[in-house]
């Protein structure tokens, strides 16, 4: 059987080939420069959090033990309630998530910010079980379920991706974008990419779409400007 | 004057006929937890063959037909039927014993709604023997995948109408709780003296009662649309295909805490036990309960982030806030076993390793309620981790602790301790093995739900540890099994009050007599079986 999945290392391209797995989180794209700094700051906070309340408990439990042999006659001090101690716990997560959401209310405007006039429009279709890119003005990839497609866009430009489905949901996810978007039949949903990193990324559908969901794969090569340029006037003949 | 003699009620039978035919709320809840019980063995296995598949890539352990029909039916067995209608058999047994009551408000629709429970799960599985086999579409069963011209086998029906029984069953059930707690308690027992764990019910049924109707409203929908020429989510024909996932979140994520707050009161009620103190922040952790409960009513379309269709900052926000109330309980808890007495019996165990496990689900739930995280974790292996913590880390290690705390209340003896010790430590490292390598697997790009992914990167060796721990979870669940076949074969009676324990329950006998109670002590807190067994402590006890 054919192979399902893009190589997603090409030979003799001179391109770096995949930035996936050197840095985390991805940023292959200007967007996704944004999206990782929201993992961070909340990959951060969480940690904090979690050390701070994991301490505590096992603080808790190793101090505060009962001695083997003990039989827990002795009563330990009945205190039920502290009101400074409830509101404080209270009122310092609140503002720890109101500052957290300041901040993913920021970057989510960012993300979706969208430029008045794209250098490069492509209108996906995700259909069981495969892919079609339709460039503006330009030519059309299909692919298939087992002959995954190749969306070839340039570096430092904006390409502006239309997606919409022909038959169930599905969704476009390029896991180096740190992004994904469900394609849903009948209605259109629009996003911008603009690469920073060249090389080839592998991408998925993510919503499950019935049999063949695992095989409905896709990959997308960044390249210079001129040779875009280059590549489009090729396919388009 | 002749004196007449009381008037007796038969005892019980205790036959099969004697079972199918109870309106005892005790033998419906032990009916309810068995079933779940049974429901979770078979999803486990489904789960079991799951990871086998995913060990290495490109396997062929089953198609991948079979294959989608196997998380289908596990994801729908493991929510529909055994987290949640686990804790309605614990509340079934519970409750009325908790608030001192003779059986629950309506025993019969108590009885109905466990028979339509149980036939329902029957139904769903039994779509597994037609021709096209079971739903393959996923617990969620998105449509427009599950319209007729997509999924055209019966096994699709048979999961709508399976789970309809199910969601009527449970608003029933929830109907009965409220009015119960409403309604029957006993003297003394006011609503600031109720146990933690009836609060939580009354939370979870006010939420059962509001989401589930949305449930089978969607579920109605899906069946016109596929046989009665109905277009709710054909966009072709003027429907719409982000309906269904409205009204199935609107129900969905209410559901989530249906599936927690229970086990929030399980914890609540071990904890304080096991470490020789009232419960911390009463007050605090009731007025949580409601603060959760409805946030949880405004957050479902952070399940819809990534459509593109939804004001995603608001529900971000709304879903961020969610946190605040959990952290109550959480630093309740933790001040309940600060400077306390603390002993590690299994249930203690089991609710540490809640505490442990949970907090990740946690925080990780605040990261993915943050669109631009959940833009790459949605629909990937990282969400799965999220969900497993919450509901297995969280609320699997709630239902053990549970078992095993109230397993001597239930059948007069004790689970043995170092059966339980083992069976602890088993299932809390398996657990952790298998599911922390998904959050990995999600950052490396795996899509949820496929059964075969590329042969790159860190994929297959970090599929494969998750694939050994489950093995390890499974050694947990059969030691749990030996240690319920060995120690009702020895049958070592307990007392009344085996854990020096706080609530009505441990007040009569174990098992309790038909009728619960045949005298109450004085109610004049939250504790008042430990208030009559320790008058001491009481006393220095500030109310």
């Amino acid at each position: 059987m054919p192979d399902p999945y893009p190589a997603r290392v090409r030979a003799k391209t001179g391109y770096e080939a995949d930035v996936h797995g050197q840095t985390w989180p991805a940023t292959a794209t200007t967007q996704s420069s944004v999206l990782a700094s929201d993992w961070l700051l909340f990959t951060l906070v969480g940690l904090a959090v979690a050390l701070l309340v994991w301490g505590l408990i096992l603080f808790a439990i190793v101090r505060w033990r009962r001695p083997h042999g003990d039989a827990g006659d002795e009563y330990p001090p009945q205190f039920r309630d502290n009101n400074a101690l409830e509101i404080a716990w209270t009122v310092v997560p609140l503002i720890v998530v109101i500052g957290l959401f300041v901040y993913t209310y920021r970057a989510e405007a960012d993300v979706e910010a969208m430029v008045p006039k794209p250098d490069v429009t492509i209108a996906v279709n995700g259909f069981r079980w495969g892919w079609t890119f339709a460039y503006d003005g330009g030519p059309t990839i299909n692919g298939a379920e087992r002959n995954p497609p190749e969306m070839v866009i340039p570096l430092g430009e904006t390409t502006r991706i239309v997606l919409t489905s022909s038959d169930v949901n599905h969704a476009f996810w390029v896991p180096d974008f740190l992004f994904k978007r469900d394609a849903i039949p009948g209605r259109t949903s629009s996003f911008d990419l603009r690469p920073s990193k060249l090389g080839t990324f592998l991408g998925h559908c993510a919503e499950f779409c019935g049999l063949d969901h695992a095989l409905m794969n896709f990959s997308v090569r960044v390249v210079p400007p001129d040779a875009y340029a280059r590549w489009r006037r090729g396919a388009s003949s | 004057m002749s004196a007449a003699a009381a008037p007796v009620a038969a005892p019980p039978r205790n036959d099969l006929l004697g079972w199918i035919t109870s309106t005892d709320h005790k033998r419906i809840g032990i009916l309810y937890l068995t079933t779940s019980l049974g429901y979770f063995f078979i999803a486990g296995a489904l789960a079991l063959v799951i990871r086998t598949q995913l060990a290495h890539p490109n396997a062929t352990v089953v198609s991948a037909h079979a294959y989608a029909q196997l998380f289908t039916l596990h994801g729908t067995a493991m929510i529909f039927l055994f987290v949640a209608p686990f804790a309605l058999g614990l509340a079934n047994f519970l409750i009325p014993l908790q608030i001192g009551a003779p059986d629950m408000a309506f025993p019969r629709l108590n009885a109905l709604s466990y028979w339509l429970f149980l036939f329902g799960g029957l139904v769903i599985f039994a779509g597994a023997a037609t021709n096209e086999g079971a739903a393959a579409t996923g617990w969620t069963a998105y449509a427009p995948l599950s319209a007729i011209k997509v999924s055209t086998g019966l096994g699709q029906d048979m999961w709508i109408i399976g789970v309809f029984l199910v969601s009527v069953a449970t608003i029933l059930t929830s109907i009965n709780f409220i009015t119960t707690v409403f309604i029957y308690r006993a003297p003394g027992m006011t609503m600031w003296r109720i146990p933690i764990f009836t609060w939580e019910m009354v939370a979870t049924s006010l939420l059962v009662f509001m989401a589930f109707p949305a449930l089978a409203a969607d579920l109605l929908l899906l069946f016109v649309d596929r046989h009665l020429g109905g277009h709710a989510f054909d966009p072709a024909h003027g429907g719409n295909a982000i309906l269904w996932q409205h009204l199935f979140w609107f129900f969905g994520h209410p559901e989530v805490y249906v599936m927690i707050l229970p086990y929030f009161g399980v914890i609540s009620e071990i904890i304080p036990v096991f470490s020789r103190k009232p419960i911390f922040g009463y007050t605090g952790l009731v007025i949580s309960a409601f603060a959760i409960a409805g946030l949880s009513m405004g957050v479902w379309a952070h399940h819809m982030f990534t459509t593109g269709a939804v004001n995603n900052p608001f529900f971000s926000f709304v879903s961020f806030l969610i946190a605040v109330p959990t952290g109550v309980k959480f630093f309740n808890w933790i001040a309940t076993m600060w400077r306390g007495s603390i002993s590690f019996q299994t249930p203690m165990l089991f609710s540490i390793g809640f505490l442990m496990n949970f907090l990740l689900g946690g925080i990780t739930g605040v990261m993915v309620a943050s669109p631009p995280i959940d833009f790459q974790a949605q629909d990937s292996y990282f969400v799965v981790a999220h969900m497993h913590y919450v509901l297995g880390g969280g609320s699997l290690f709630a239902i053990f602790a549970a078992l095993f705390f109230w397993w001597p209340k239930m059948f007069g003896v004790k689970l043995y301790e170092g059966l339980g010790t083992w069976c602890f430590w088993l299932l809390f490292v398996g657990f952790n093995v298998t599911f922390f390598p998904m959050h990995l697997l999600g950052l490396e790009g795996m899509p949820r739900r496929v059964f075969t992914y590329a042969d790159q990167g860190q994929l297959p060796a970090l599929n494969m540890i998750a694939t050994l721990g489950s093995y390890v979870m499974l050694a947990g669940v059969l030691v749990f099994a030996w240690n319920v076949v060995a120690s009702t074969l020895k049958r070592e009676p307990v007392g009344a009050d085996p854990w020096r324990a706080n609530s009505l329950e441990w007040w009569t006998t174990s098992p309790p007599p038909e009728h619960n109670f045949d005298t109450l002590p004085a109610i004049r807190s939250e504790r008042p079986v430990f208030d009559a067994h320790h008058p001491d402590v009481a006393a220095r006890t500030p109310r």
